[in-house]
C-alpha cells in the first residue's frame, strides 16, 4: 500500500506519543532518580555505593553463575528436542502436541510454574517420597528453596524459547547439504558436527542469550523457589521498593541490571548482524 | 561400534533427551492440575479422591473471583490499546520506511527483551511523580507498553508475506488508504493480528513484575493475588485457582492453533527475539 508522508505521520503519532510518555519518559525519570542526591542535586554516590559493596556484588555474581546454568541446562536439554522435532518427529499431529507442550507452559504465569515447582522438589513432594519410598535416602533432601531449585526453575521456564530458538535456525538448513557429506562419505554423526552443527550456531547463541538475559532479569522464580536463601538483584531491586524503602538504591540496580542486559542484547544484535553479512540471507 | 550402530545409538540418544526434556516441560502444570482435585485439606500427589471443592472455594472468594474480573479488563484494554498502537506502526514500518524507522522499531520491540522487573519499577516511579502511582491506569500504560512488541512483530511477519500488489491495484482503481486498509489490507493480515492480540492478552494476563509494582490490596491482578497467597498458604485452593490459568493458556493455545497453526505462531513470535 503506497502511504503518503502525511498520513505515515498521522500512523505514527499514537505509537511515537505513547512510547515516548509512558516508556522513555519513566525509564528516563528512573535514570534520573539513580544520580539523585537525597537533598536534591546530582550525584553519583548511589553507583559508588552499589558497586563497592560486596554484597550487592555476591547478589549479582550469583544472578548471572545460576543465568549461566539456566542457559547450560536449556541447551543440553533443548538442543536434542529442536533436532528430535525438526528432522525426527514426522507425524504433524505429533509435531503439533509437542508445539502446544512448549506453548502452554509460556502462557501460564511464572507464579503457577513455581508452584508446581514446590510441589515436586519440596520435603514432602514427589522427588522426596520417591526417593524415600524405593529406599535410595533416609531422610528427605533440601532440594527446594536452594541455588539448584532456582536452576531447575528457570530452565524449564525459558526451556522453550531455546528450543523454537533452535528449530526457527534448524528448519531453515538446506538438507541437501547433509545429504551431500553423507554421500561423501561421512558418518551420520560427523555429517551432524562438520555440516548440521555449525549450520544451526546462529539459533544457538541467539537463544543462549536471550535465555541468560531473561534468567538475569528473572524475578517470581528466584524470589518463590529461593526462599530467602539465594540472593539475586531483581529481588534486591524488589526489597529496595518494599522493605528498606530506599528508591534511589533500587532504581541504581535497575539502571545496572538495565546495563547488563543492554550489553547482552548487544552483543546477540552483532553477533546477528555479521551472520547477515556473512550468510547474506536478506531477512 | 559400527557406523550402523552408532546411528542407532545416535537417534536413540536424541529421542531420550527430547523424552525427557518434554517431561521437564509437562510435569509442573501436570501436578498443579491433579492436586487441584485432591479430597485432602493438604496438597497431595498423587491426589486423594475426586473434587471439585478447591474450585468451588475459588469462585466462592470474592477476592479471587475480583481479582480475575481485574486481570480480565486490564488484559483486554491493554490488548485494545496495543493493537491500535501496534498495527498503524507496522503498517508504516512495513509499507513506508523511513530513515530511523529501524531505530523506532527496535524500541517498540525492545520490552521484549528488556527486564520486566525496571519496567514495573520505572512504570512506579513516574506514576508517582505524576499522581496516579498504584491505580488502573498505571497497569494499564505499563501493560500496554509490554505487549504492543506482540502486535507489532506479528502484523510485520503478515504484512511483509503479503502480495503489495493487491493494494496498489486497489488504489490505482480509486480507493482511498482508510478503503484499501479496511478492504484489501486487514483481510489478509487478519490471522497475524488475531496472533499477535492473543499473544498480548496472554502477556498481560500473566504478568507479574510490572503488576507488583503497581497494585494495591484493593487492585490487585491473578498473578499478583496468586503471588501473595503462596507466600503464607501453599495449599489446594492455589492449586485450584492455578489450574484455572492453566486451563486458560490452553484455551488460548488451542485459538492460536486454529488461527494461524501453532506451529508457525511459536517460531515467529517466540524464536525472533531480535530486536
Amino acid at each position: 500500500m503506497r502511504i503518503t508522508s502525511a498520513n505515515a505521520v498521522f500512523l505514527m503519532l499514537g505509537p511515537i506519543g505513547f512510547f515516548v510518555l509512558f516508556f522513555l519518559a519513566p525509564f528516563g525519570l528512573l535514570i534520573g532518580e539513580s544520580f539523585m542526591q537525597p537533598g536534591g542535586g546530582v550525584t553519583l554516590a548511589n553507583y559508588t555505593s552499589v558497586l563497592s559493596d560486596a554484597y550487592y556484588w555476591g547478589a549479582l555474581l550469583n544472578t548471572l553463575l545460576i543465568s549461566l546454568w539456566v542457559t547450560l541446562v536449556c541447551f543440553l536439554l533443548g538442543y536434542p528436542l529442536a533436532y528430535f522435532i525438526v528432522f525426527h518427529v514426522r507425524r504433524a499431529w505429533m509435531r503439533r502436541a509437542i508445539y502446544v507442550l512448549l506453548m502452554t507452559p509460556l502462557f501460564t504465569s511464572n507464579i503457577v510454574r513455581a508452584f508446581g515447582w514446590i510441589v515436586i522438589l519440596g520435603r514432602r513432594g514427589i522427588v522426596n517420597t520417591s526417593l524415600l519410598m524405593i529406599g535410595l535416602i533416609e531422610t528427605p533432601l533440601d532440594i527446594l528453596y536452594s541455588k539448584l531449585s532456582i536452576v531447575i526453575g528457570l530452565a524449564y521456564i525459558l526451556l522453550p524459547v531455546m528450543v523454537l530458538s533452535i528449530c526457527s535456525v534448524l528448519q531453515t538448513i538446506d538438507r541437501s547439504l547433509v545429504e551431500a557429506a553423507r554421500d561423501l562419505g561421512a558418518r551420520p554423526s560427523r555429517a551432524f558436527l562438520t555440516v548440521t552443527f555449525p549450520l544451526s550456531l546462529p539459533g544457538v547463541i541467539a537463544g543462549s542469550i536471550i535465555v541468560f538475559a531473561l534468567s538475569v532479569s528473572a524475578y517470581v522464580i528466584p524470589s518463590i523457589l529461593s526462599g530467602g536463601r539465594a540472593m539475586v538483584t531483581p529481588i534486591l531491586i524488589f526489597q529496595q521498593y518494599t522493605a528498606t524503602f530506599r528508591p534511589d538504591i533500587g532504581a541504581t540496580l535497575s539502571i545496572v541490571l538495565l546495563a547488563v542486559t543492554l550489553m547482552l542484547i548487544g552483543t546477540y544484535l552483532i553477533i546477528f548482524e555479521r551472520r547477515l553479512r556473512t550468510v547474506g540471507e536478506p531477512q | 561400534m559400527s557406523p550402523n550402530l552408532a546411528n542407532q545409538f545416535g537417534r536413540f540418544l536424541i529421542a531420550g533427551v527430547s523424552w525427557i526434556a518434554m517431561l521437564y516441560l509437562a510435569l509442573p502444570l501436570f501436578v498443579v492440575i491433579a492436586i487441584s482435585f485432591t479430597t485432602t485439606e493438604y496438597l497431595k500427589f498423587p491426589p486423594q479422591g475426586l473434587t471439585l471443592r478447591w474450585y468451588w472455594q475459588m469462585v466462592s472468594d470474592p477476592t479471587f473471583v475480583e481479582a480475575f474480573v481485574v486481570s480480565g479488563q486490564l488484559a483486554a484494554a491493554a490488548t485494545t490499546a496495543a493493537l491500535l498502537l501496534g498495527v498503524p506502526a507496522a503498517l508504516v514500518f512495513a509499507r513506508k520506511p523511513f530513515p530511523g524507522s529501524q531505530t523506532l522499531s527496535a524500541l517498540f520491540l525492545s520490552p521484549l527483551v528488556l527486564p520486566t522487573i525496571v519496567l514495573g519499577v520505572a512504570v512506579l516511579q513516574y506514576a508517582s511523580a505524576l499522581g496516579f502511582a498504584r491505580s488502573f491506569w498505571a497497569l494499564f500504560v505499563g501493560h500496554v507498553v509490554l505487549v504492543t512488541p506482540y502486535v507489532i512483530r506479528t502484523s510485520l511477519a503478515s504484512l511483509s508475506g503479503m502480495e503489495p500488489a493487491h493494494e496498489e491495484a486497489a488504489q490505482d482503481l480509486g480507493a482511498t488508504p482508510m478503503q484499501t486498509f479496511f478492504l484489501i489490507t486487514l483481510p489478509q493480515i487478519k490471522p497475524g493480528v488475531i496472533a499477535g492480540a492473543l499473544f498480548a492478552f496472554i502477556n498481560s494476563w500473566i504478568n507479574v513484575e510490572v503488576s507488583i509494582f503497581n497494585s494495591t490490596a484493593q487492585l490487585v491482578t491473578i498473578p499478583v493475588k496468586l503471588f501473595n497467597y503462596i507466600q503464607f498458604n501453599i495449599d489446594p485452593t492455589l492449586a485450584a485457582v492455578s489450574a484455572a490459568t492453566i486451563y486458560i493458556a490452553v484455551v488460548v493455545v488451542v485459538a492460536i492453533d486454529l488461527v494461524v497453526g501453532i506451529e508457525k505462531a511459536a517460531v515467529n513470535t517466540t524464536a525472533d527475539t531480535r530486536t
